[in-house]
């Protein structure tokens, strides 16, 4: 389909020189000194690698037909991550490397959309907000600081976060995971 | 920070002032888009008034006047941008004009009034290296200087023939697989091989000064003597982000008649609000000029940087997102 770069969002999958991208971030603006553009960064989704583009907005850029399937994550071995379609019970592996920053997010029996170009999976979209617990956390108290304090903790899965000092092992955190902020408690 | 600013150019011999923020003519920068609003008085009267892009065209009519070298520190409005890490639609600026004097001389001011602010901000601190989202800059002078002609070289491939060639240029960009048509003007060709080609090898590891832009992207800066292809201006970065933007001021008020005019023309073709030119400007050129350097500045850029923030509506009390929400469609 084909589109104008002023339209990109986060989340699409564009060709890029003739290559399959994820955007992973759109920002547009009218510099004082020309037209208007968007600065956008791409991620390959044969390599995993980002890059940044800048376009034009009025850049013609080809989106991908993809298609999203509501699956479960299942495990993951070794360079895969195993989904599996809670109907079907067919099962798809994406490749760690288009996952390497969300790999944090990944909790057995999530659902999450897994999403298809012509049959193959080649991406995730994580839920805006997961619960994940607090494995590890040390007791603080507010210091001589100005800004409201915060410690980092670790997560179930391994993340680190930083949260408020309230915040004790076992619990139930809510993270953001575009961001990979505390929300709040769960 | 702010404190500092003020504090260097005041032990300099820079006097602060205050200009209007209500204008019944903005200045004519074709890209940028204005606020626009209305001035009603008690007898029914009333008149377009906008609010400013800059203080640019105020500063230089004191300076006509013979103010000598200042300075202001205030917010200005810009209309019609994306939400932005890099932009606010009301947002600090700083402009300084050093007087006598020229481009040359605003960078030693920049590199100086850099180190002061480093010093007030860090004050235990022995060397002037700014840590920045885990990479070090060197704020020490001299900064690195480059010439637009020099940067197309020495990072596109692309040499001062090409550059200053609309065919041959737009045909470079072709070649390394842009996408241009038809219509692609010289302009876009420049900006996209700026943007994806030149900016990101700048200000890495210490400040970059660009200078000379080609002379159609001089704005309100004078051509060189030596080589009127290009314009005495210069823009600054560091670690990502475009700080200023500055010339030798243009003190021609025929040619700066000529520019506004072009200027206001294309306004109309871009669909931007369109307004009259501020004939007190011009006015104030043709009673005489004193060769000036001048700059401006974005200030909350400058703070996301020293609080070592990504994004300057981490800087900002209230920023727009919070104001006013994106609509989702």
């Amino acid at each position: 389909m084909a589109m104008k770069a002023g339209n990109l969002q986060k989340g699409m999958f564009i060709l890029f020189k003739n290559e399959p991208f994820e955007v992973t971030k759109a920002e547009f603006y009218a510099p004082g000194k020309g037209s208007a553009i968007c600065r956008a960064k791409l991620k390959s989704l044969k390599t995993g690698n980002t890059q940044e583009f800048t376009y034009k907005s009025n850049d013609p850029v080809e989106e991908l037909d993809v298609m999203a399937r509501e699956m479960q994550y299942l495990y993951t071995d070794g360079p895969s991550i195993i989904f599996m379609d809670p109907r079907s019970y067919d099962q798809v592996s994406v490749p760690v490397k288009l996952l390497e920053d969300k790999m944090g997010y990944l909790i057995p029996e999530l659902t999450m959309y897994v999403v298809f170009l012509d049959d193959k999976a080649i991406g995730v979209r994580f839920p805006q907000k997961v619960k994940l617990k607090v494995a590890n956390a040390e007791d603080s108290v507010a210091g001589n600081t100005v800004s409201a304090a915060k410690k980092p903790v670790t997560l179930e899965t391994g993340v680190e976060v930083y949260v408020p000092l309230f915040v004790k092992k076992g619990d139930t955190l809510i993270i953001d995971t575009t961001t990979g902020e505390y929300v709040s408690r769960g | 920070m702010i404190d500092a600013i003020r504090a260097y150019f005041k032990s300099n011999g820079f006097h602060e002032v205050e200009t209007l923020k209500l204008l019944p003519q903005p200045s004519t920068e074709p890209f940028l888009e204005v606020f626009e609003t209305q001035l009603k008085f008690a007898d029914g009267s009333n008149y377009r008034a906008f609010l400013p892009t800059s203080p640019e065209f105020a500063l230089k009519k004191l300076l006509a006047a013979g103010l000598g070298s200042c300075f202001e520190i205030c917010k200005s409005f810009r209309n019609g941008e994306g939400r932005s890490s890099k932009h606010n639609p009301e947002f600090t600026i700083l402009e300084w004009y050093h007087t006598p004097g020229d481009y040359r001389t605003v960078m030693d001011d920049t590199e100086k009034l850099f180190q002061a602010i480093y010093r007030a901000v860090f004050l235990k601190a022995k060397d002037l290296m700014l840590k920045y989202q885990g990479k070090t800059y060197n704020l020490s002078s001299p900064w690195e200087r480059i010439s637009v002609a020099d940067a197309f070289q020495k990072y596109a491939d692309i040499d001062l023939t090409t550059l200053l060639s609309k065919t041959a240029l737009v045909s470079a960009l072709t070649k390394k697989g842009y996408h241009t048509n038809k219509k692609t003007t010289w302009e876009e060709a420049f900006n996209q091989i700026m943007f994806n080609e030149i900016e990101p090898h700048l200000g890495q590891t210490k400040p970059t000064f660009l200078y000379d832009y080609p002379a159609s992207q001089a704005a309100l800066a004078q051509k060189k003597k030596s080589d009127p292809r290009f314009a005495e201006r210069f823009e600054l970065f560091l670690a990502g982000f475009e700080l200023g933007n500055a010339f030798s001021e243009l003190a021609d008020a025929k040619e700066q008649r000529e520019r506004c005019e072009r200027d206001l023309e294309e306004r109309r073709t871009l669909g931007k609000t369109v307004y009259g030119l501020d004939e007190d400007f011009i006015a104030a050129l043709e009673s005489g000029f004193p060769p000036t350097g001048g700059i401006a500045m974005g200030v909350d850029r400058i703070a996301a940087l020293f609080a070592d923030v990504p994004n300057i509506q981490d800087v900002l009390f209230f920023p727009i997102d919070d104001l006013f929400p994106p609509k989702n469609p």
